[in-house]
């Protein structure tokens, strides 16, 4: 067929009406109009506001042996970051590991008795800390901030520090060797603003998963009512049916994306550093591929019920697989390679190349090609079942 | 209470009989356990980092090879004339060492030399993470080549010393589970009561309201505990999770909340007599809500106050709570009481909207 003759065909009458009659049927359910708006607006918010791994104001619980100023200054600097604050003074370490089990303080400092001593003969000194470490990555990273503190309050001791009195008077000491003093930049984010790599996660996720739920809704409707018959004994042809029935969902759902991708911009001031129609193009391969799916499933289902349970067992591991709410390095190994197979990791891959990172399409092509791929298998699976259902 | 067992017990057959039904229930808890608490997990390792090393004395290359010998880093090689952010645009690397010129010459002289770090933030839990390990393992080499700081940490990790991110995702995960299975099928059995019109059949026999209900939720109390004990199986062995303290209060918790669960998923079969819609409201209630407002990944401190007072509601997030003390903390009682009194109160509001809407036993108007 000649692509002129494939535009004829695409644009005749019959395909028309085809496709008037699909938007039709959108337009009286009022259950699929819904899960087309409010899903991008209420997940992507949810999602984005309420997943923070900010770590501050941990309540720092403190046992002070020692009740000079030199320890009263080593507190006070701790709780004056953004990172702790007081929650009280314990009289005893049991006290504070109470305190720390009953959940009334998340970590614990204890400065021994002889610090001013140990500080004024110049000898170091060493504080202990107590950290609640059932959740590990709070864990990890409020003990970086711990040490940073520590870090710069050393440093101020070293320069001017509180043993002033005994100042040295012999030349800076020669064997000292210099230091490494680590000097972090944050790169595309330097605000380390955390939402907005669950966000683009969850866009990834919520064009697959809606897409699926969307088109097996739609899909099996015609089985359960039966009127896939009468379609059959039209005069169109198995292709003018799919085509006709993919279009308007496709278009509808590109609509949601762009909802979507306005939420993002709007709501979480995600940067658009790279290019949007590298973006917009991986975003339709992903409503694709999630259309297919959602086709599948309907093949399989006798009714919209047990579609939708069937997306139960699909969802979990597409959704966790997939690198869009945590770092894929942070899985078990042998997990790891299965998120190849995952069109929602590559989606998310390539929005943070693009929109957070500025990459251009030779950053990102072999999640791109990886993502086409996926699309192309599904979609002919897709079609494949769906022929074999119509025939 | 003969009728209570009876209805159970026709509740149990119908579940068996149906093998989707009967795979949500016994396979899908323990997928979703195995794989949800690999996939949230936060704790990194083996990243790639690329080394710049514009000095390459002997000085720098023994700063490298500390970086070499860490977990938490992989160096991958990169020119040095490359500019480092193309590394990290195009997923090559996580973050980028640049070690200046005259670094060894510094170091010798007694000078301090700078040594950059940059990190791609685009994911700003695991940048924190990055350079928070940097700093250390940059600390760990300033000790070794120069006096000892003053002031020192020891730093003692309570209740999960080898900071394993499974023994902390595991019981949440437990807890997910066991809020969206069990109420979904409840929820489906009562709509399909509706849906069936196999609810005038128990309109006209003599079963109460409240014995019909109880029942229902009986049968599913079942089928969560089973659950339960299951997924219990596994954190016990797979998450190498044991109890750290008194028993009691998770056991009776774990009773309590599967009655919630199951009136939930009771209710909602009530309110919405259509399986579809059903699922979709057992799906927003049981996994959104829980998943999102119930610290089950992220503390609830962090969600914005807008958001937080709806947590205190969720009757998840008391759950994960008793669990994880239990589990981890060994708080006992102290600890956790009130959080069980809040499950018994938000399960017995389930349970009284459910019997609200069945009370009258009659065909709505």
């Amino acid at each position: 067929m000649t692509l002129t003759g494939l535009f004829r065909h695409l644009f005749s009458y019959r395909m028309r009406a085809l496709v008037k009659k699909e938007f039709n049927q959108i337009r009286r359910d009022r259950r699929l109009q819904i899960s087309l708006v409010l899903p991008p607006i209420l997940q992507l918010t949810l999602f984005g506001f309420a997943l923070s791994s900010n770590v501050s104001d941990l309540r720092l619980a403190v046992v002070d042996d020692n009740r000079t100023p030199e320890s009263r200054e080593l507190i006070s600097t701790l709780t004056e970051s953004k990172s702790f604050r007081l929650a009280g003074y314990y009289a005893s370490v049991d006290q504070l590991g109470d305190a720390v089990s009953r959940g009334d303080a998340d970590a614990g400092l204890v400065v021994p008795y002889d610090y001013a001593r140990d500080l004024a003969r110049q000898r170091p000194t060493t504080v202990q800390f107590l950290l609640n470490a059932t959740n590990a990555n709070t864990a990890t990273i409020s003990r970086a901030y711990a040490q940073g503190v520590l870090q710069s309050y050393n440093v101020n001791l070293r320069q001017n520090g509180m043993h002033l009195q005994i100042q040295p008077t012999v030349a800076p000491n020669l064997a000292r060797r210099g230091q490494i003093q680590l000097q972090p930049a944050f790169l595309f984010n330097p605000g380390l603003v955390d939402s907005w790599f669950i966000v683009t996660g969850v866009l990834g996720l919520l064009l697959i998963l809606n897409s699926t739920l969307v088109a097996s809704a739609s899909m099996v409707r015609e089985r359960e009512a039966g009127t896939i018959e009468q379609l059959l004994m039209s005069p169109a042809s198995t292709t003018e049916i799919i085509v006709a029935k993919i279009a308007p969902l496709f278009f509808l759902l590109s609509l949601m994306m762009f909802a979507a991708i306005a939420v993002l911009r709007l709501a979480f001031s995600v940067p658009f550093r790279g290019s949007l129609l590298l973006l917009i193009c991986a975003g339709c391969l992903c409503i694709l591929s999630g259309i297919s799916i959602g086709t599948v499933i309907a093949t399989f289902s006798r009714s919209a019920q047990q579609a939708q349970l069937t997306s139960f067992f699909l969802n979990p591991p597409l959704a966790s697989l997939s690198g869009a709410l945590n770092p894929i390095e942070a899985m078990p190994k042998w997990l790891q390679p299965l998120t190849v197979l995952n069109p929602v990791h590559h989606f998310a891959a390539i929005v943070r190349g693009t929109m957070l990172k500025g990459g251009g399409f030779a950053d990102v092509w072999p999640n791109f090609l990886g993502l086409f791929l996926f699309t192309l298998v599904l979609v002919s699976l897709s079609v494949r079942r769906f022929r074999k259902q119509l025939s | 209470m003969r009728r209570i067992l009876a209805q159970s017990r026709k509740e149990l057959t119908q579940i068996v009989r149906d093998w989707r039904t009967l795979a949500l229930a016994l396979a899908l808890p323990i997928v979703m356990l195995l794989l949800m608490s690999a996939a949230l997990s936060l704790t990194v390792y083996d990243l790639p980092i690329i080394v710049q090393d514009f000095d390459g004395s002997s000085a720098s290359n023994h700063f490298i090879d500390v970086f070499r010998a860490s977990i938490t880093f992989h160096v991958i090689a990169w020119p040095v004339d490359k500019p480092a952010e193309a590394a990290l645009a195009s997923n090559a690397a996580r973050a980028v060492l640049i070690i200046p010129p005259h670094f060894g010459r510094d170091q010798a002289r007694g000078v301090n030399s700078p040594v950059q770090l940059i990190v791609d933030a685009s994911d700003a839990n695991t940048a924190k993470l990055v350079s928070g390990d940097v700093l250390q393992i940059a600390n760990a080499y300033n000790q070794q080549i120069a006096a000892p700081a003053p002031v020192q940490a020891a730093f003692r990790l309570w209740f999960n010393p080898g900071l394993s991110s499974k023994k902390f995702y595991g019981p949440g995960v437990f807890v997910l589970a066991l809020s969206m299975f069990p109420p979904l099928l409840a929820g489906l059995a009562m709509a399909r009561e509706s849906e069936q019109k196999t609810i005038l059949q128990v309109y006209v026999s003599s079963i109460s309201a409240h014995e019909f209900l109880l029942g229902k939720i009986f049968a599913f109390m079942v089928v969560a505990l089973g659950e339960a004990v299951v997924m219990s199986a596994f954190l016990f062995t797979y998450f190498g999770l044991s109890f750290a303290g008194d028993p009691t209060p998770v056991i009776i918790a774990t009773i309590l909340y599967t009655f919630c669960v199951a009136s939930f998923g009771t209710m909602i079969g009530v309110k919405i007599p259509n399986q579809t819609a059903a699922m979709q409201a057992v799906a927003l209630g049981g996994f959104l809500l829980v998943f999102l407002l119930s610290g089950l990944m992220f503390p609830v401190q962090n969600i914005p106050i807008g958001l937080r007072w709806i947590s205190s509601f969720v009757w998840g997030r008391y759950f994960i709570e008793i669990v994880r003390d239990a589990l981890l903390q060994g708080g006992g009682w102290p600890a956790v009481w009130y959080k069980v009194i809040f499950i018994g109160i938000i399960g017995s509001i389930f349970y009284l909207l459910a019997w609200n809407g069945m009370r009258k036993m009659q065909v709505k108007a």
